[in-house]
């Protein structure tokens, strides 16, 4: 049977319209028309931009939204100060919408913007927290050109004030894009170390989506569906960048899991992720691809028989078949390890499978082996470890950071029990 | 899926289930800066009970309720518009539905004339084109639901209004609520979200998305309906079947040509009765005709309905004739747990031939009709027992 349990409460949400296809882009007219609005702010980066990403999205407003103003200065971190600039911008040229095109940061940006617009505020921070926003907001399109973040269909954001060092966080199902377009054409120049590592970051969502405390039916079968398309086309995207379907079959995926994960949080993998992002500057999915083999060991004492259910998904019928039981969820992390592996092949090193494999730009290691206590230490602060099955503790993120360091699976003998 | 596919996918709807849900009531509505919400409903049935543990649940909230419990069977027009009238004038700012099936579609219909500003009812048509949200409007469905409470249409008479606004901000699953009076009437109500979570699973406008709802639903439906029918009293199973019942809603697309739907909301229109007891009498007939018809796609829910084991067990070829045998054993047993408390047929049910004539001609009407013509003939009279054994 697939055990589905119906938890004795729970929640679940999004309310975002999608729209997948490969010339979804010249939907967006319409879109804009069914919302009442015809003057939208293009908010991006300038590595969208410089991709070309902008000017497909301009033909594909052709003559109905010509002159559309676009905004490319956002940051790779999101910047309070681009925040109320861009709202100014927006308002100063009496705009009527937003459609947000790139990756975590430009969407965050752009909820933000778009609560500072449609409240008419003139400080983005008294709207932080859980459920300060009581009313729809502007009409939000977001257009990913990532297959990963799923921030096309989460209701939060996180905006940092760089002068006052602080991170601020939105929660609301009002940040929620009224729209989401999936076109292939967005993610299809992503080059093949972007392709993993955004990739497996969808997957991490997925997976966790799955284990984690807060699961429930509908994130479930989000989550199984997800996990499903993201293992086999990642590898698929990752070798041949203009497979087209496999780009928008990424696309879809990703926004599977986001989903998923929006709704039934994440555990130790994003905890560890965002510590090691925090601390040392990790990619967050190359942090995400390299500890999820570590969080399903981890946890394995708590949920095995949860992990192996991801092996049909994911490896299909054959395989599921020919594996024994018992042997199903190691079976689960063993086939990550090796897509992980495989990945690093596809991209000639690139994508790191370990911690100490990562390299930054001089080519200097980004996670030197001492700062790992450190890493252990932030995630103790990073909410994301009270959904984890296990409960974790400074010893056991030490543990799992410096396996995920070497490289070498987590010792059963040194996990906890029961 | 077929990474070819292109479609598009909205479920406007928000799920809170389980233990004291509605408690959260008041949270959520302010959440969507509404204080002042309506309560439409039907006392006749949903019951008095319902409608307390539905107030009670606002408790010391300070949040002034109006509850209007005097809905017909029908959607009533003319009672609509003094509702409406009601509404605007006591300022109401939300509209909470307690119950299913045709509650559910008064009070999406009057929301629609509050927000819309329409005074006349009878004017709205399934050509009324809705752009805009309307006001929050909140389902909490009984043990009665149809499943389609949650989609995004809302049946006037016969007439089907369509829109992603028209569907509830909110269902609301309180396992105090969802406890059936009796085995038949939440057999009706899972027979009727399995023939919707069917229709979407393999219609026309399948999707990744709307699969997790139909998968969802029809593993809940399998799991729990035999459970509830012989204990409709057990807290569990009817949760998991009102659960399932609003997940195929949620799954549910009016573009999808849906037989079961179609025929369950004919006979409701013409004759009142629930659309879920006609669902159950087709449902053998319909999916005969498919396997006929070589359709593979039946094979897709062999997985909710069995599991991983029985599913990688089948071999490919045999999994579409497994499914329906699947379906067919489940709904014989259901109607043998419930015995003559249930109609198989529409003699059974007591349709008269007066109603038939009058639900004929409907269904001339439909593009399908001359099919579902043949299936109605079919339900008639007569238990199809060889094929229920599948």
């Amino acid at each position: 049977m697939i055990p589905m349990v119906l938890p004795d409460y729970y929640e679940f949400c999004c309310r975002v319209k999608i729209v997948t296809g490969h010339d979804t882009l010249e939907k967006i007219p319409d879109l804009l028309a069914g919302k009442g609005a015809k003057k939208p702010l293009i908010i991006t980066d300038n590595g969208v931009a410089g991709a070309g990403l902008i000017d497909i999205v301009s033909r594909a407003l052709q003559d109905r939204l010509a002159g559309t103003l676009i905004a490319d200065n956002v940051p790779p971190d999101s910047d309070l100060r681009i925040v109320h600039q861009l709202a100014q911008l927006y308002r100063d040229n009496s705009c009527d919408a937003i459609i947000a095109v790139g990756g975590g940061s430009v969407m965050d940006t752009a909820k933000g913007v778009n609560i500072v617009v449609s409240e008419n505020a003139s400080d983005l921070m008294a709207f932080s927290g859980a459920g300060a926003l009581k009313r729809p907001l502007k009409p939000l399109i977001a257009i990913p050109t990532t297959a990963g973040t799923g921030s096309e269909v989460t209701q939060v954001a996180v905006i940092k004030d760089h002068e006052k060092h602080l991170k601020m966080a939105f929660l609301s199902y009002f940040l929620l894009p009224d729209v989401s377009i999936l076109d292939s054409r967005m993610t299809m120049t992503m080059p093949p170390f972007v392709t993993a590592m955004t990739g497996m970051d969808a997957l991490s969502h997925a997976i966790e989506a799955y284990y984690c405390l807060q699961k429930n039916p509908l994130s479930d079968a989000h989550a199984l569906s997800a996990v499903n398309m993201i293992y086999q086309y990642l590898p698929t995207v990752a070798q041949n960048p203009s497979d087209k379907n496999g780009r928008l079959a990424m696309s879809v995926g990703a926004c599977l899991a986001g989903i998923a994960f929006s709704n039934s949080m994440t555990g130790i993998v994003h905890n560890l992720g965002h510590a090691s992002g925090s601390v040392c500057g990790v990619p967050h999915g190359l942090a995400m691809a390299i500890l999820l083999p570590y969080g399903l060991e981890y946890n394995m004492h708590k949920c095995e028989d949860t992990i192996a259910r991801l092996l049909l998904p994911m490896a299909g019928e054959a395989v599921y078949l020919s594996t024994a039981k018992e042997q199903r969820a190691q079976k689960v992390v063993s086939l990550i390890r090796q897509l992980n592996e495989d990945l690093h092949k596809i991209t000639d090193g690139r994508h790191a499978r370990c911690f100490r494999e990562v390299k930054d730009r001089e080519s200097k290691p980004t996670v030197p082996r001492e700062v790992l206590p450190q890493i252990a230490k932030a995630a103790l602060l990073d909410g994301a470890s009270i959904y984890n099955p296990e409960e974790t503790d400074y010893e056991d993120n030490l543990m799992v950071l410096e396996a995920a360091w070497e490289g070498c699976p987590l010792e059963r003998s040194k996990l906890k029990k029961g | 899926m077929n990474p070819d596919s292109i479609f598009t996918f909205t479920c406007p709807v928000k799920t809170n289930s389980g233990n004291k849900a509605l408690e959260n009531l008041p949270i959520e509505l302010s959440s969507l800066n509404a204080g002042k919400p309506l309560i439409v409903t039907n006392i006749g049935k949903v019951g008095r009970t319902a409608i307390r543990t539905l107030t009670g649940a606002f408790g010391d909230s300070g949040m002034t309720l109006g509850v209007f419990d005097g809905l017909a069977d029908k959607v009533d027009p003319a009672l609509i518009e003094q509702l409406r009238t009601t509404f605007i004038e006591e300022k109401y700012d939300s509209i909470i539905a307690l119950g299913g099936g045709t509650i559910v579609d008064s009070a999406k219909v009057l929301n629609l004339a509050v927000s819309m500003k329409t005074a006349d009812v009878q004017s709205l048509s399934a050509q009324t084109s809705i752009r805009k949200s309307l006001l929050p409007l909140v389902v909490v469905p009984t043990a009665d639901a149809t499943g389609l409470e949650t989609s995004q249409l809302a049946d006037l008479n016969g007439t089907i209004l369509s829109s992603e606004y028209l569907a509830p901000g909110l269902v609301v699953i309180d396992p105090r609520l969802t406890r059936g009076k009796d085995g038949k009437t939440i057999c009706a109500t899972g027979l009727a979200a399995l023939g919707l979570a069917l229709d979407a699973h393999i219609g026309a406008e399948k999707n990744p998305f709307r699969k997790a709802y139909s998968v969802a639903a029809i593993h809940f439906i399998k799991e729990n309906l035999p459970v509830a029918v012989r204990n409709p009293d057990d807290k569990k199973a009817t949760l998991a079947v009102i659960n399932a019942a609003a997940m195929s809603g949620c799954a549910f697309s009016i573009a999808d040509a849906a037989p079961l739907h179609k025929l369950g909301q004919v006979f409701q229109e013409v004759h009142n009765i629930h659309p879920g007891i006609i669902m159950g009498m087709c449902l053998p007939h319909i999916l005969g005709d498919y396997l006929n018809q070589g359709r593979n796609d039946l094979s897709s829910l062999l997985h909710p309905l069995t599991g991983d084991d029985e599913f990688t067990q089948t071999p490919e070829a045999q999994r579409a004739r497994a499914a329906v045998a699947v379906l067919n054993y489940f709904t014989a047993d259901l109607y043998s747990a419930l015995g003559k408390d249930m109609p198989q047929t529409l003699k059974e049910a007591g349709v008269p031939p007066y109603v038939m004539e009058d639900i004929l001609e409907v269904l001339d009407a439909d593009q399908n009709g001359v099919y579902l013509h043949t299936v109605v003939e079919r339900i008639q009279d007569k238990t199809p027992v060889a094929e229920r054994k599948g």
